[in-house]
Order: structure tokens, then C-alpha cells, then sequence
């Protein structure tokens, strides 16, 4: 309902009646020929790209490919030259409580005094509003979300005692005690173990079981076609974008990483 | 020479001497360390008078040179800790040396000529009355010898290892593998800070001495990216502010050291606003041509993408420049008109087409496409 | 320890003293609290520089206003304060130059420039200007009930925002790009905490001076980071190593002649991080000592016995802060 009425009060005022090619479904992020630039320089070009709802969507690239930068346009933590993102056909302001950030482990001070649990509990900061404290029930919220991230044993923790994949584990809880529709992941997989790996992946396929959209910036091609049933091949363009069986080719690939081929998942 | 040209030769002198050990503050990002051992060399400079009780004495520079060494070594053994970051360990540092150093001048040297204001400001219009005698020959004020020293001492050491000191300042761990040994290059450069630290000090005062070392080096770094190119331009803005200083203090009858500190830093804003590429002004002026040129790009790109897709005729109209790439309507006519004079689009009713100079262009930007 | 306390007991009869003592304590409470966000946030050396940049501001408010009245001063060195970390950020912005280096410049120019003022105001007919060179080495001896009470006044001021604004610094400090995300209105934020901090520098000048800010802002943090995990902790007992170290600095520099009172408040409050950095429980260098010397003692064991010891493993202790070297690496995994 509220959905509903936001998408029609949408219409009118910020965003230009959708093309009929579009498919019936809102997608979860519509971005439109999205561009952007550091002084003048184009990190991306002209990019569009619509999310279903309900996948696993890998960004991958080269470096310098701006696939953060991607992540930061649809956040709004970048402004961009010319384009639009919209989530779920309303721009990123008014959607705020649907969409769920998990940033690069190495963004943050580990060494802050902080617990676990208190890190965890920040993902309801956006919902509590001005001068309220989290009490209880933002306290049971963040405990559900460290049983799922199998730390609830390290509630009490302060967070540099951590491993490397725990410290990314919490900040997973901290995107899932947001029970946002759509989660936004910078490279989750960078530095954790195997195991750890794998206990992501599991949580991913459970959030998209039900029903939530998961854009995850990747690093290794190896796993696109195991983890992910969509995929986005960025280099500054987008340069193919679809479910993986379709655009997922050593064709693309190669367009991709400018002909190096050898990073094809052939190893 | 009347004194005061002496006046200025000294502080002329002490500023090409600071500029050079401050370009590899800047560039090493530890600006802040010059803050610090400025400071501290007071603690030495006190401990040494308190040992010889003569003013004079070397083991006063002695003592004062250890004593920015000791500085940097502490902040270096707390940050190892990794229980302190950086900047507060250099917080945390300078304040206790300073602090006992006070402590000390008002408990056992009260009545002696240290007092803790010159210690700020300096004491540069005093600087020719300190001569230098030798044999029944009058050799100089002591501030101009030692400042031509000190100035002489870095060009040396700068000089010799010119290539060491750009290896470890772009690329320390290349440096290692070198064999340079990056370690002692930071230990030498950190004794020169303090060398010079001390014998600007004295004429100048602490702060002074952190304005000539970082302001003359900071506005270089606006004009250019060479090092050899930024050593003998921050010389001579030091040296140009250290003589503007003067005048300025002359005029207005004030502090020379505060005038002179002033000065960096109206140089300092004048480079900031019209360095030739840098400034503010020049990348405005930039920004606005790059915008069109940008704009007409981004133009192109954008036909290019949706030429042959199913929402080609959508995508490839006016419309869509407002609609789809948020420009407002006046923005839109203005790049639409520039691309067509420039012919690289061509306009026909309510669609839009690349020409063929417009898609070898849209081709030519980026990757992929 | 006995004649200390005695001479504290006898010493608080004297007016000059207590009040003294208070300030130094107030101040220590603003100063310890909003400092924990500055090094937290590695912003250590900003106070350093707001101190000394606030120099031509209090000159500039005393040629402007013609009055040596104490809150029009320190409005003045407030505004140049605030102004040196507005050009910090504007000048970082838009140039290469680093944060330190332009620290530095803001620094040393602002000060000049201070001291050019300096001299004007020396010239001045009217002898008040004597009190101005106080705020370059502070002169806790001139503060009177007023000055403590408008201390006060401010820094309870400046406490309750931070009540009230808590989990909204928390986060800004620990993650900014997240909380921007959430919808909180970061720069905004990020502009009132600077505000706060330069309250607490303001506030400083008059006990400790210029040069010994810096350490008022990062020592009581710095000691009260080793002994918690929490950051309300942390800034509870920031301010009340800052409040310590005020009284007992006060006290001991009233104690005998020539030991300025500034200088005493910072060896005070260092010699507090000195003994945290060493003995706090836990992170203390000490505490890792023992730690290590215990761990060795289990692995002779462990190798003389063919056996790790039961229920003592041999690992670093869990709690311990992670050494980045041995963090786990997913490629060498593989």
C-alpha cells in the first residue's frame, strides 16, 4: 500500500512517466544513464542498469573499474554528473529504510571502543530518528542478527578483537538488523577464509529465498557463475548485464578486462 | 652593512635553510613534526644551560639537536605501541618537553635571558648586536653564521643524497629494497629538521619556524610536481616572504617574525587562488570549459549506447536529455546546440543521430561501448 | 601521599587556589570529553592548531570591542578557531596538500598574523592589553569565580549536546559514510562536533595557553582509551582524569614558586598516560609483558611434555588487540 502510493506521488513529481519496454515489475534499483566524474574525469559512463527483485547480483570488473563508485551513486554518497538511480522507482532518499549498506571492512577503525553488539545495534540508528537511544527492542533486533551471522557468542566483544571474517560477519548484522529489501555489499569476500566465504554465500541465498535483492561488488570470477544468478561486467561502461548463463561469456569477459583473458575462470 | 640589512640577510638566509628540510616534511606528510621538535628544542636548549651555565655554549645546540631526535624517537615509540595513533602521539610529546622546559627556565633560570615570549617570537631585531669576533676581527652577527652554516649543511646533505631522499620519500619500500636504508634517511633528515629548527629558533622563534618550514614548501607544491623544481622554488618563497616580512613589520611597526608568518601565508593564498593549473581561479576557468566539452561527451556516449536497443527512439530524444539525464532544459538546448554546431549530432524533429564524427568520438571515450 | 593531601586540605582556604583548582578541574571534564572525539576521530592535532589560530581572534575582538571582558575575547577566538578548521577542510578539499601539512600553515600563519595584531594592540593608549599575551602561556592565577562559572556555564552546555546527539557522534566517529547512508545529515553533524572541540580549545586558553592545549584535548583520551573498551566509558573517565589532573596540577603548582600552573596540568595529566600506557589491564605494555612471559612458560611446557597444559592453549590471549600481520588471508587459504 504505502508502495503503492509512494510510486504514483513519484510520478508526478520527480520522475518522467517509465517507458512502456520496461518490464511490469518496479525493478529494485533502476539506474539510468548514470553518470560520473572526479574533476571532469568520467569514472562512469552513461550506465544503465535495472535489478530485479529477488537476485544475486555480482559487480565485477578491473580495478579502477568504478564498481564502489557505482555502489556510492546508488547510495548517495556520490553526486553524479547526469543520471538517476531510483530504488524500487523512488529516489534513494525517500527509500532509505529499504536498503541495507555493508561497506569495505577496511572503511572503518577497528580499534574504535565499541562492542559488537553496539556496531550491530547502529543499523537501527536511521529508524530511531533524533535523541532516541536504542533500548530493548533494538537490542533483541541486533542479537536475532548475530545469530544469524553465527556470533551471537561475541556480543559482548569490542570489535578489534575480532578476525577479519568476523569483523566483516558484523558488519553484515548490522545491514540485516536494518530489514532492508535490497542489500548493497563492497567486496564482503575480501580477506575472510574459506569457511567464512561460505557462510556468506549461505546467509545471500537465504535473504534472496526471501525475497530480497542482494547487489554484491565481487572480486573473483571463479565464483560469479557458483554464487550469482546475475551479473554486472563494469569497466568506466557497462559492459554486459544480465542473468550470469546469458551475458557471463569469455567474450564479454575479455571486453571487460580490456583482452586478458587469462582471468577467465578457466583455472 | 647597516643592520638593518644584516636583519634581512639573516632572515633571508634562515628561510632558504627551513624550505629545504620542509619540502620533505610536506611531501613525507609530517608536517606536524615540525611543529613538534620547534618546541621541543627549547627543552634541550634549557637542559644545556643548566649543565654549562653559559648561554654560549655549543653543548646548548648540542643539547637542542638531541633533543628534536629524542622527539621524533618518542613519538615513533608510541605509535609502536599501536596503542597511540600518530597525531596523538606528536600531541602528546610535545607538550611534556615543553612543559618541563618551562618548568625548569622559571624554577632555575628566572633572571636569565630566556624568556618564554622570545621562545614564541624570536628576537630577530636584536640579531646584529650577537657578533662574532675573531681575533680583533668582526666576522658577523652569530645568527648569519650560523644560519649560513645551516643553509650551507642542507644544501650539502640534499645535495648528496638527492636521489636517496626522492627514492624514500615517493617509494620507501623500493628504497629498502634498494639498500637505502629508509630508516636512517628519516633519522639524518629528522636530525636536519632539528639543526635547522634550532638555529632559526633562536633568531626567529618557534612558530616562525614551523611557517618557514611548511608555507614556503605547501605553496610550491601548488606550482609544481618536480622535486628539484620545488626545493629552489620554496627557497625562494621563503626568502621573498622572509623579505616582504620585513618591510611589512617595518611599515607597520610590528613583530617581524609575526609579519614574516603573515607573509608565507598571503603567498600561500595567492597560490592557491592563481596557481597557472592549480588554483582556484585557473580550475574554475577549467571547469566551465570542460563542462561543455564534458557535456557534448557525455552526448554522445549516451546516443551511442541506446543506438540499435529497443528504447532507442525513447532514449535518443530531446526529451530524454531532461528526462533521463537530469539536465535542466536550458542545458540540454545549450550542449544539444553546441553538438550540432560542432556537427557531431544531428537533430531531426524529435529524434537525434549520431554523425559519423559523433560516434567515432563516442567510441574513442572510455572503454568497451 | 599524606603531606599532599595535607597541603590540599590546607590549600583549598586560599580563594585564589580553589578557584584555580576549579577551573582547571572544569576545564580538565570539557576538554578530556570532547578530546576522546577528536582522537577518535584523528583529529588530534586540530585542537593544536584551533588553539593557536584563535590567537588573532582574541586580538582582533579586543582592537574591535575596545573591552578586556572576558566573554567577548573568547567569542573572538571561538570565530578565528572555527574559521582555521573551516579553511583546514576547504584548503584539503581543493588542493593535493595533506591534512598535517595544512595544519601546520593554518597554524603558524594564523599566529603571525595573531602577533602582527598583537603589536597594534600594544600600542593602545590604555594598558589592558597586558591581559592578552596571558592566553599565549595562560595565566590560571587572573581566573576568577566569574570566569569559572562562565566555564562551567559552557561546558555543561557543551556536555548536554553531546548527550543529546550521542549515538549520532558515535556513529559519525566509527563509520561516516554509513551513517550518511542511514539519512543522517553528516556534515552537519561533523560541523557541530568540530564546534564543541573548538568550545573546548576556547576554553583552555586562559589556563593553559596556546602552546599546551593540544595536550589538555588528546592526554586525558589517549590515558582514558588503555583502561575501557566503551566509549561512554572513555569519556567518563576522560573527564575525570582531565578534572584530576586540573586540581592536582593547580595544587602543585601553588605548592612552590616558579611551577607554572599550565605546565603543571599537562605533566599531570601525562604522567596519567604515562601510567595507563604502562599498567591499564589488558592493553597496558606491562599486562602484554607478562602475558608473553606466561605464553612462553606454556610452550617450554607444552615441549618438554610432548602436551599443551589442560585448558591452557597456547595462543595469544583472545581479547588480546589482533597483530594485522597474521590477519586471515583468503588467498594464501587457497
Amino acid at each position: 500500500m504505502m508502495h503503492q502510493s509512494h510510486q504514483s506521488h513519484q510520478s508526478h513529481q520527480l520522475q518522467p512517466v517509465p517507458p512502456p519496454t520496461l518490464p511490469a515489475a518496479v525493478p529494485a534499483v533502476a539506474v539510468s544513464d548514470l553518470t560520473v566524474a572526479y574533476r571532469e574525469q568520467p569514472v562512469l559512463w552513461d550506465i544503465d542498469l535495472h535489478v530485479p527483485t529477488g537476485v544475486l547480483l555480482a559487480i565485477v570488473g578491473p580495478n579502477g573499474a568504478g564498481k564502489t563508485t557505482l555502489m556510492k551513486a546508488v547510495l548517495g554518497l556520490v553526486k553524479p554528473a547526469a543520471g538517476q538511480v531510483a530504488i524500487f522507482g523512488a529516489p534513494y532518499h525517500q527509500q532509505r529504510q529499504r536498503v541495507g549498506y555493508v561497506p569495505q571492512r577496511g572503511s572503518v577503525d577497528w580499534d574504535f571502543p565499541t562492542s559488537v553488539l553496539d556496531v550491530v545495534m547502529m543499523g537501527r540508528y536511521g529508524a530511531l530518528g533524533w535523541f532516541r537511544r536504542p533500548g530493548r527492542n533494538e537490542r533483541d533486533l541486533a542479537l536475532a542478527a548475530l545469530q544469524q551471522v553465527k556470533l551471537e557468542a561475541y556480543a559482548a566483544r569490542q570489535i578489534s578483537q575480532l578476525s577479519g571474517g568476523q569483523q566483516q560477519r558484523v558488519f553484515l548484522a548490522r545491514a540485516l538488523v536494518q530489514d532492508a529489501d535490497i542489500y548493497l555489499m563492497d567486496e564482503p569476500f575480501q580477506g575472510v577464509d574459506a569457511v567464512t566465504e561460505r557462510a556468506i554465500i549461505e546467509l545471500l541465498r537465504e535473504l534472496r529465498a526471501r525475497g530480497k535483492t542482494v547487489v554484491v561488488v565481487h572480486h573473483d570470477l571463479q565464483t560469479v557463475p557458483e554464487y550469482f544468478d546475475w551479473v554486472t561486467l563494469l569497466n568506466v561502461r557497462r559492459i554486459a548485464h544480465g542473468p550470469v548463463a546469458e551475458v557471463f561469456t569469455e567474450a564479454n569477459l575479455s571486453r571487460t578486462y580490456g583482452g586478458r583473458t587469462t582471468a577467465m575462470p578457466s583455472r | 652593512m647597516t643592520s638593518q640589512q644584516e636583519v634581512q640577510l639573516i632572515a633571508a638566509v634562515i628561510a632558504a635553510a627551513c624550505a629545504l628540510p620542509g619540502v620533505f616534511l610536506v611531501l613525507r606528510r609530517m608536517a606536524m613534526m615540525s611543529d613538534a621538535i620547534s618546541h621541543t628544542v627549547l627543552f634541550g636548549i634549557v637542559v644545556g644551560f643548566l649543565l654549562t651555565r653559559d648561554l654560549g655554549s655549543p653543548l646548548l645546540f648540542l643539547g637542542a639537536v638531541l633533543t628534536g631526535v629524542l622527539t621524533v624517537s618518542l613519538v615513533e615509540l608510541l605509535n609502536q605501541t599501536r596503542l597511540v595513533k600518530q597525531d596523538a602521539a606528536i600531541g602528546l610529546v610535545f607538550p611534556v618537553l615543553f612543559s618541563i622546559a618551562v618548568i625548569l627556565i622559571s624554577r632555575f633560570a628566572g633572571n636569565v635571558h630566556l624568556d618564554t615570549d622570545a621562545v614564541l617570537l624570536g628576537e630577530l631585531a636584536y640579531a646584529p648586536f650577537d657578533r662574532v669576533e675573531w681575533q680583533g676581527i668582526d666576522l658577523g652577527p652569530r645568527a648569519l653564521l650560523v644560519g649560513s652554516g645551516v643553509l650551507l649543511f642542507n644544501l650539502g646533505f640534499i645535495g648528496l643524497f638527492y636521489k636517496e631522499l626522492k627514492l624514500a620519500t615517493f617509494d620507501p619500500a623500493l628504497a629498502a629494497t634498494f639498500g637505502f636504508l629508509p630508516v636512517l634517511l628519516h633519522y639524518s633528515l629528522m636530525v636536519i629538521v632539528s639543526v635547522t629548527a634550532v638555529a632559526a629558533f633562536d633568531a626567529v622563534g618557534s612558530i616562525l619556524v614551523i611557517a618557514l618550514m611548511i608555507a614556503p614548501p605547501a605553496t610550491a607544491y601548488l606550482l609544481t610536481e618536480r622535486l628539484g623544481t620545488m626545493l629552489w622554488l620554496s627557497m625562494l618563497i621563503g626568502v621573498a616572504s622572509a623579505l616582504a616580512g620585513y618591510w611589512l613589520a617595518w611599515v607597520l611597526d610590528v613583530s617581524i617574525a609575526g609579519s614574516m608568518a603573515t607573509m608565507t601565508g598571503v603567498l600561500f593564498v595567492g597560490a592557491f587562488l592563481f596557481a597557472p593549473e592549480r588554483g582556484l581561479v585557473a580550475t574554475a576557468h577549467r571547469r566551465t570549459r570542460q563542462r561543455w566539452a564534458f557535456a557534448q561527451q557525455l552526448l554522445v556516449v549516451h546516443l551511442h549506447n541506446h543506438a540499435g536497443s529497443s528504447d532507442e527512439a525513447e532514449e535518443c530524444s530531446p526529451a530524454a536529455l531532461h528526462g533521463h539525464l537530469r539536465w535542466s532544459p536550458d542545458f540540454a538546448a545549450q550542449v544539444l546546440q553546441r553538438a550540432e554546431r560542432n556537427g557531431i549530432v544531428r537533430r531531426d524533429a524529435e529524434r537525434l543521430w549520431l554523425t559519423e564524427q559523433g560516434r567515432k568520438l563516442a567510441q574513442g571515450t572510455g572503454v568497451g561501448g | 601521599m599524606l603531606e599532599f593531601f595535607l597541603s590540599l586540605w590546607s590549600s583549598w582556604g586560599d580563594y585564589t587556589i580553589r578557584m584555580v583548582a576549579l577551573g582547571a578541574a572544569v576545564l580538565g571534564v570539557i576538554s578530556g570529553v570532547l578530546g576522546c572525539y577528536a582522537v577518535l576521530r584523528r583529529q588530534a592535532l586540530l585542537g593544536d592548531a584551533m588553539s593557536h589560530a584563535a590567537l588573532p581572534g582574541i586580538v582582533l575582538a579586543y582592537l574591535l570591542f575596545g573591552t578586556r571582558d572576558l566573554g567577548i575575547l573568547l567569542l573572538g577566538a571561538a570565530a578565528a578557531g572555527w574559521l582555521a578548521a573551516f579553511l583546514l577542510l576547504s584548503i584539503t578539499r581543493h588542493t593535493h596538500l595533506k591534512e598535517d601539512t595544512v595544519l601546520g600553515l593554518l597554524l603558524s600563519v594564523f599566529f603571525g598574523f595573531g602577533m602582527v595584531l598583537l603589536a597594534f594592540a600594544q600600542k593602545q593608549p590604555t594598558a589592558a592589553q597586558a591581559g592578552l599575551s596571558r592566553f599565549l602561556f595562560g595565566q590560571a592565577a587572573t581566573v576568577v569565580e566569574r570566569d569559572v562559572l562562565t566555564m562551567a556555564g559552557i561546558g555543561a552546555l557543551a556536555l548536554v549536546l553531546v548527550a543529546l546527539f550521542w549515538k549520532e557522534f558515535k556513529l559519525l566517529s566509527f563509520d561516516p559514510d554509513y551513517a550518511a547512508t542511514l539519512g543522517l545529515p553528516v556534515r552537519l553533524l561533523d560541523v557541530g562536533l568540530t564546534s564543541l572541540i573548538v568550545v573546548a580549545v576556547v576554553v583552555g586558553l586562559q589556563m593553559v595557553g596556546v602552546v599546551l592545549m593540544s595536550a589538555m584535548l588528546v592526554a586525558p583520551a589517549v590515558a582514558a582509551r588503555q583502561w575501557t573498551d566503551r566509549l561512554g566509558t572513555m569519556l567518563l573517565l576522560a573527564g575525570l582524569f582531565g578534572a584530576v589532573a586540573g586540581i592536582v596540577g593547580a595544587v602543585l603548582s601553588a605548592s612552590a614558586r616558579g611551577l607554572s600552573t599550565g605546565p603543571m596540568i599537562v605533566l599531570s595529566v601525562s604522567s596519567i598516560v604515562l601510567f595507563s600506557l604502562l599498567f591499564a589491564p589488558r592493553r597496558g605494555l606491562v599486562w602484554h609483558w607478562f602475558q608473553r612471559q606466561r605464553n612462553a612458560r606454556r610452550l617450554r611446557w607444552a615441549m618438554q611434555h610432548g602436551d599443551v597444559p589442560p585448558s591452557v592453549p597456547v595462543m595469544p590471549p583472545a581479547d588480546a588487540p589482533p597483530d594485522p600481520r597474521i590477519a586471515e588471508q583468503k588467498g594464501a587459504s587457497r
